[in-house]
């Protein structure tokens, strides 16, 4: 194909060109506003975050590979680009309540989220082995800073240092395996390394594609590579939890997804079996340690690795089904996280926030509208009607059925019973249980703004799930 | 048929979440208006119900006033609502109990009103929803949604163990109803679509093997709901724990939803493998019938001793409705009205001793009759009715198994009917201690009678047990015809041999 002009390629860029210069401007914000501008420097990212967003959702899509092939601006990436931006909002927001209650205000948090986005929104678009490797990167780094943004709190410190030598790590063992496969094909455009990867060898080739999804896993969370979730969810700052918790993922999933459909495309068997695999180990695992902990924080880590097992069982099943299923979980999964996190900063115990299920109880009696919201997250999680979690889950267990994987969705639906045992013990202390002393509830805009949000967004797209998936359905991705 | 412009059958099922939401608007502290909303929504629900009756025809075998609507498009899925007989009987059920234990719930219930009522009004949504929706997507749906107040019913109202109870229900149900999920994707690709009607329709038949794993996934979900041995362990614990209202529904509607889905889905989609299972079944059936009756007999609790002894009586259903023999697939299907008459109105008698004396030990009472006339000959009757006295509606039903059944295999028969002796056993025992020897316990003293509102619950349950036991053609009629379509698909040899 004829290589495009760099100018035409540049308005399909405008989303993340956007984004830069709101991150600019925010930073010269917080450097220059004598007063109050780590706050303002917030505002101006979270303006710029809906601006952003609502361009992108009027923006066309083109399935043109743009810049010799090194990046394409389909639905599908722009489909992820939007669930970025919303998990970076909602993340925000949440981040002025928790530092008013904090009392620093570090405003770096509100220009590195836009600058993560950009790598997110870059990666997700990306159609070349350098760009992919350069866009992760450029994603990794300013989250590593994020987590460890306190740096006076030694939890914070400790997640930051934690997340930065683990997450190095597996950046190298990824870029090995890109090295593996660019060594086999001297190629480094997707659908050239398709081509090359034909007549190679198919051993060396396997080993490349897995040192290459261990980076993935790592930054997903999936079981083996999942242990740095629970110290990096319960030290780095809640609201960011949120944003690092759901936008990663996702932006992990859709460069699988391009992987699994281009790249390796020749390997279908091999890399289901292999995403089948780690969709069970983090599905038991994450459920099963989830059943211990006492720490919500740590509660949700160990719940966002088994909900990382369920989208792998998507991945495992790609086709028609699975792409739809996916993309709906995704989207529907930032909201499940941000009303979880967002349920603690209503929790004061003493100077910081209750982070204990047992801070929890009797809220019911103290908050009903609270208590209301956090049942429909509930259900949500579990994946019980008529909530999106349900849905969604359906939508992925229908997709491993479909392609005869009956016992991996069966291995899925005995999941959802054990983590109602969990998701219950949160539902228990809230609605069953006695209130302790110690804890008061405080009300607070911004997380109520949250809250409300989530809650209805779960509850209407678990009622209309139409709205949702004919968005998902008209999501094409381009390989090449 | 429409009422006001909506369709009759989505009328039914989402008349309840109007009353959720006016109870929204009405702020906590106003328990006498909550109660009365509550009461005002579930009795217009159960004339609503009624409703039905006009539209419906009771001469016809098929689904009647469907409704069907595109849902999740992408998925194939509909919002597809329809009756026939079978579901007619237990929608009315439904709505009558719901009604009747909203009422019971008047004095029983003290704290926490506005929610009690709400989850008692989204628990009424989905049972209606499960017994009219014949899109298997739908029908999960409200499959599931209906655990979740029932969980709260528990775990908030419920007595001292009732964080345990509570659990355990969600836990056990949820797990068979999720296993039932994946057999139902796995019907979606043989069938390619989740429409009851077109899969029977399309007269496609699985191969056996295929038929047995979903047939025995779906066995799963509806066994422990029925709940059979030895899937029934959770009921006792729930059924203890649970406030009266509570033990009224799940006694009285949501065990019947596992032998429903039995005669709903299971006969008429794997009638091969349905047959293959008998023995399975069977065997499983009687043991709950013997079992429950034995365990009944050595209850101390009079609510526990009332939970087993559903275990008996459900059994008894069970063993009907795998004989595929029309007379007793009526008489289970009838079974499963009369048994949530008399066992929805035995928890509320012994929610009425509860309610005044706070404990529900045998031992604790005794000479009762004596203090409490009326509520001695309530309970006499509603004993008698679970007992199968001819001339009360437990007879019919029972009769008609057994009848069925003897025709069938009368080892089967001999051994259910051991189940009525042990259960005119537990029973009468049960009445005699409570009721008959000297008032002794210097609490029971001051027992008062039934109140007017605690008799006008019980009036349409008396009312039922005699018509239903002296003059049940009206019912039979309205079964007889969708009992005869099942086992024409499951049993057709039956009527092969008749002619």
């Amino acid at each position: 194909m004829e290589p495009l002009s760099p100018a035409f390629g540049l308005r399909y860029l405008l989303p993340e060109i956007a984004l830069l210069a709101v991150a600019v401007f925010s930073m010269f914000v917080h450097i220059f506003c004598r007063k109050r501008g780590h706050r303002w420097a917030g505002y101006v990212a979270l303006a710029g975050l809906a601006l952003v967003a609502f361009f992108l959702v009027l923006s066309p899509a083109s399935s043109v590979p743009l810049f010799s092939g090194h990046l394409v601006a389909d639905s599908f990436s722009r489909f992820f680009k939007f669930v970025f931006l919303v998990a970076g909002g909602l993340a925000t927001v949440l981040s002025f309540r928790f530092f008013d209650v904090e009392g620093a205000e570090p405003g770096e948090v509100y220009y590195l989220m836009p600058l993560t986005i950009i790598g997110m929104m870059v990666a997700v678009s990306s159609l070349d082995l350098v760009s992919t490797y350069v866009s992760f990167e450029l994603f990794a780094i300013p989250s590593y800073i994020l987590a460890g943004i306190f740096k006076k709190d030694g939890r914070s410190a400790e997640a930051g240092i934690k997340y930065f030598f683990l997450g190095t790590l597996s950046s190298a063992v990824m870029l090995l395996g890109m090295a593996l496969v660019f060594g086999l094909t001297g190629e480094t455009h997707y659908p050239a390394i398709l081509q090359g990867l034909a007549g190679a060898n198919a051993h060396v080739a396997l080993m490349g594609m897995i040192l290459f999804f261990v980076g993935l896993f790592f930054k997903a969370a999936m079981v083996p590579f999942h242990m740095w979730a629970p110290d990096v969810y319960e030290g780095a700052p809640t609201p960011l939890v949120v944003f690092l918790s759901t936008a990663p993922k996702a932006a992990v999933f859709a460069i699988l997804i391009r992987l699994l459909a281009g790249l390796f495309g020749r390997f279908e068997a091999q890399w289901s079996l292999v995403l089948q695999a780690v969709s069970l180990l983090s599905m038991f695992w994450g459920n099963i340690a989830a059943l211990v902990q006492d720490n919500v924080k740590r509660l949700m880590a160990y719940s966002s690795i088994a909900h990382a097992g369920y989208l792998a069982i998507g991945l495992a099943a790609w086709g028609e089904t699975a792409r739809l299923a996916v993309l709906f979980y995704v989207f529907v999964y930032v909201f499940m996280n941000a009303a979880a996190f967002g349920l603690i900063l209503l929790i004061r115990k003493g100077p910081g926030f209750g982070e204990d299920v047992s801070d929890l109880r009797g809220l019911a009696g103290r908050s009903p509208l609270a208590a209301g919201c956090i049942l429909v997250l509930l259900l949500s999680l579990t994946g019980i009607p008529p909530t999106a979690g349900f849905m969604g889950k359906y939508f992925l267990f229908a997709a491993a059925v479909e392609k005869g994987m009956v016992l991996l969705a069966a291995a899925g639906a005995l999941n959802s019973v054990i983590s109602l045992f969990y998701y219950f013990r949160i539902g228990r202390a809230i609605f069953m249980e006695q209130e302790s002393g110690g804890v008061r509830v405080e009300p607070s805009a911004p997380v109520w703004a949250v809250l409300g949000v989530s809650a209805l967004v779960l509850l209407l797209l678990g009622i209309l799930p139409f709205l949702l998936t004919n968005l998902a359905s008209a999501a094409r991705m381009t390989t090449g | 048929m429409t009422v006001l412009g909506i369709p009759i059958l989505t009328l039914v099922v989402f008349l309840p979440l109007a009353g959720v939401l006016a109870l929204l608007f009405v702020p906590s502290r106003r328990g006498r208006e909550i109660k009365l909303i509550a009461n005002f929504i579930t009795g217009l629900e159960f004339l609503a119900t009624l409703l039905i009756l006009r539209g419906f025809n009771p001469a016809s075998g098929d689904m009647q006033l469907i409704e069907r609507a595109d849902w999740i498009k992408a998925f194939n899925v509909q919002y597809l609502l329809g009756i026939d007989g079978i579901s007619l009987l237990l929608v009315l059920l439904t709505s009558l109990l719901m009604f009747l234990a909203t009422l019971s719930s008047w004095e029983a219930v003290r704290e926490r009103l506005k929610e009690y009522y709400i989850f008692l009004l989204i628990l009424e949504v989905g049972m209606i929803g499960v017994f009219v929706s014949l899109d298997f997507i739908l029908f999960y749906a409200f499959w599931e949604v209906m655990l979740v107040p029932m969980y709260f019913l528990i775990g908030i109202w419920g007595g001292e163990r009732r964080l345990y109870a509570a659990i355990k229900f969600f836990l056990y149900t949820l797990f068979g109803s999720v296993m039932m999920l994946v057999a139902i994707l796995v019907l979606y690709y043989q069938y390619h679509t989740f429409d009851l009607l077109a899969m029977l329709e399309s007269g496609a038949v699985l191969p056996l093997a295929l038929q047995s794993w979903v047939f025995l996934a779906f066995f799963l979900g509806f066994a422990i709901k029925v709940p059979m041995f030895p899937f029934h362990t959770w009921l006792p614990d729930a059924h203890v724990e649970a406030p009266t209202a509570g033990s009224v529904i799940l006694a009285g509607v949501l065990l019947k939803m596992g032998a429903y889905g039995f005669v709903r889905f299971s006969l008429p989609l794997f009638p091969d493998a349905s047959r293959k299972f008998v023995p399975l079944l069977i065997i499983l059936a009687l043991i709950s019938i013997v079992y429950g009756a034995l365990v009944s007999l050595m209850q101390k609790d009079m609510k526990k001793l009332i939970a087993y002894s559903s275990v008996s009586h459900m059994g008894f259903v069970m063993v009907g409705l795998f004989t595929f023999s029309p007379l007793a697939i009526k008489g289970a299907v009838l079974q499963m009205i009369n048994h949530g008459i008399s066992t929805g109105a035995l928890f509320l008698i012994v929610g009425v001793v509860y309610e005044r004396r706070h404990t529900r030990l045998i031992a604790d009472f005794g000479g009762l009759s004596a203090r409490m006339p009326a509520y001695a000959a309530v309970f006499l009757i509603m004993s008698m009715s679970s007992i199968g006295l001819p001339g009360l509606n437990g007879f019919i039903g029972e009769f008609m198994i057994l009848m069925g059944t003897w025709a069938v295999n009368w080892v089967w028969a001999a051994i259910a009917a051991t189940g009525i002796i042990l259960g005119a056993g537990y029973m009468l025992w049960l009445y005699q201690r409570i009721m008959f020897g000297r008032l002794e316990n210097p609490a029971n003293l001051s027992l008062k009678d039934l109140t007017a509102r605690e008799f006008a619950t019980f009036l349409p349950l008396l009312v039922l047990a005699f018509w239903i036991g002296v003059f049940p053609k009206p019912f039979l009629n309205i079964i007889d015809k969708p009992v005869e379509k099942v086992v024409r698909i499951v049993n057709p040899g039956y009527f092969e041999k008749a002619r």
